[in-house]
């Protein structure tokens, strides 16, 4: 299929590859992200008006009428696109690629201008319309390792860039699967696979070439770091 | 509209235009000059609730940063020690006599005990040195990279009282990371 991004990057070009045969949309992976980056709790209102944070959400599409019914789970997130229409559009360069393939938001350049989170095919950015609120009970359970995003701050998923600081840092090599972003390690049934590219032995990479794999609107051309790995019915 | 009101008109709205344009070019000027910034702690040591003297630990005791700052080598904090830690040499050097045995120490050590029956309370520590929350500096990469606490905290070993020595503003953190050919990338402090 489509062969591996042509990469100049130095060292690492992270990305994710999400098998749907194993996806069963249990939500772990949005849980797991809310409590790692630091997310503010999304009330109904929050859903109903459109307002609600999340860095990966579990969308969910019927197939067929019951009884002969079907549920198809695609997680979103930020796909981290090499080509990404969220970059061009920011005026103070807050949203630029990296060296490491990530698409990166420098929360304290944001002005909120929102034109990134226009631009986005995959509805991955997300606006801080208030200023986030926990219950006094959370308040000692936030990340420390996580900047707290104020009221007009765009904001997005990381690939739990903490965690690859953590790792990464003071250039030490590291092994492939040594960490994972909170969502890739909360996935009860291993959907998700996150790695180096870079890296031909990495297991990302050989899923990266499943005869499975597509990207998201990929039509759109935005080269995302993020595969999904087709579902093939059994009966089909 | 009469010839005399403009005569008045326009020299007032001349004059308050160009109030307004002196207010924002003096914000802007003040923004961008103001030094040192309004940091606590910031050539002036705030008063700790324990006058802990750096000066008779460090240069009289002879104590490295790391006997009592010990994860600044390996952690994101280099962390205050606990008070059980301060009590155990306190109570190992009141029985060898090298403790000193002014009036004014005495109180100050009196203090790490505590409630004989409760135990020591976590001593409230003001904070000096503080960053904002949207800069994630580690202490341990600067250190394992060879730098000596005093580059950043200035000669604490000679300080009474602990004050900030550097603004610790971006820019003094990028002119020493392009200095030493450390990653300029936005994130390698800022997510």
């Amino acid at each position: 299929m489509a062969t591996r991004t042509q990469s100049t990057r130095a060292d690492h070009k992270w990305g994710m590859v999400i098998d749907l045969d194993r996806c069963t949309g249990c939500q772990a992976c949005v849980i797991a992200c809310q409590s790692e980056n630091n997310i503010p709790l999304n009330d109904q209102a929050a859903f109903l008006d459109g307002r609600a944070i999340e860095w990966i959400r579990v969308e969910r599409y019927w197939e067929g009428d019951y009884p002969d019914i079907k549920a198809r789970f695609l997680p979103v997130l930020c796909q981290h696109c090499d080509n990404a229409p969220c970059e061009s559009v920011c005026p103070v360069y807050a949203t630029y690629h990296n060296n490491e393939g990530l698409n990166v938001q420098v929360y304290n350049r944001c002005v909120g201008t929102r034109f990134c989170g226009n631009n986005c095919p995959y509805h991955a950015r997300l606006f801080n319309y208030w200023e986030p609120v926990w219950p006094e009970d959370f308040r000692n359970q936030l990340n420390p390792d996580v900047t707290v995003r104020t009221r007009g701050i765009m904001e997005k998923c990381t690939f739990c860039i903490q965690r690859i600081r953590r790792s990464t840092r003071g250039g030490k090599q590291v092994e492939d699967q040594a960490f994972n972003p909170a969502c890739v390690q909360a996935c009860p049934t291993d959907a998700m696979t996150f790695g180096d590219l870079n890296n031909p032995d990495s297991r990302v990479s050989h899923k990266w070439e499943d005869e499975r794999a597509f990207r998201v609107l990929e039509a759109l051309g935005t080269n995302p770091s993020v595969k999904y790995l087709k579902q093939v019915d059994a009966h089909a | 509209m009469s010839n005399s009101l403009i005569k008045i008109a326009v020299p007032v709205i001349g004059l308050v235009a160009a109030l307004v344009l002196a207010f924002v070019a003096y914000f802007f000027v003040q923004a961008w000059w103001a030094q040192p910034p309004a940091v606590l702690g910031f050539g002036d040591g705030p008063t700790q609730p324990i006058a802990f003297p750096h000066t008779v630990h460090v240069t009289t005791a002879g104590l490295d940063c790391q006997f009592c700052h010990r994860t600044v080598s390996t952690e994101e904090a280099a962390t205050v020690p606990a008070v059980a830690q301060c009590q155990f040499c306190h109570d190992f050097t009141r029985i060898t006599g090298e403790q000193s045995s002014s009036p004014t120490a005495e109180a100050e050590i009196a203090k790490l005990i505590g409630d004989p029956l409760e135990g020591p309370e976590p001593i409230n520590w003001v904070r000096v040195h503080r960053l904002p929350d949207h800069v994630q500096f580690v202490h341990a990469p600067h250190i394992q990279q060879g730098f000596s606490c005093s580059t950043c905290h200035g000669d604490i070993a000679s300080m009474e009282v602990v004050e900030q020595v550097r603004n610790l503003k971006m820019r003094d953190c990028v002119d020493c990371h392009r200095d030493n050919s450390a990653p300029t990338d936005c994130t390698t402090c800022h997510y």
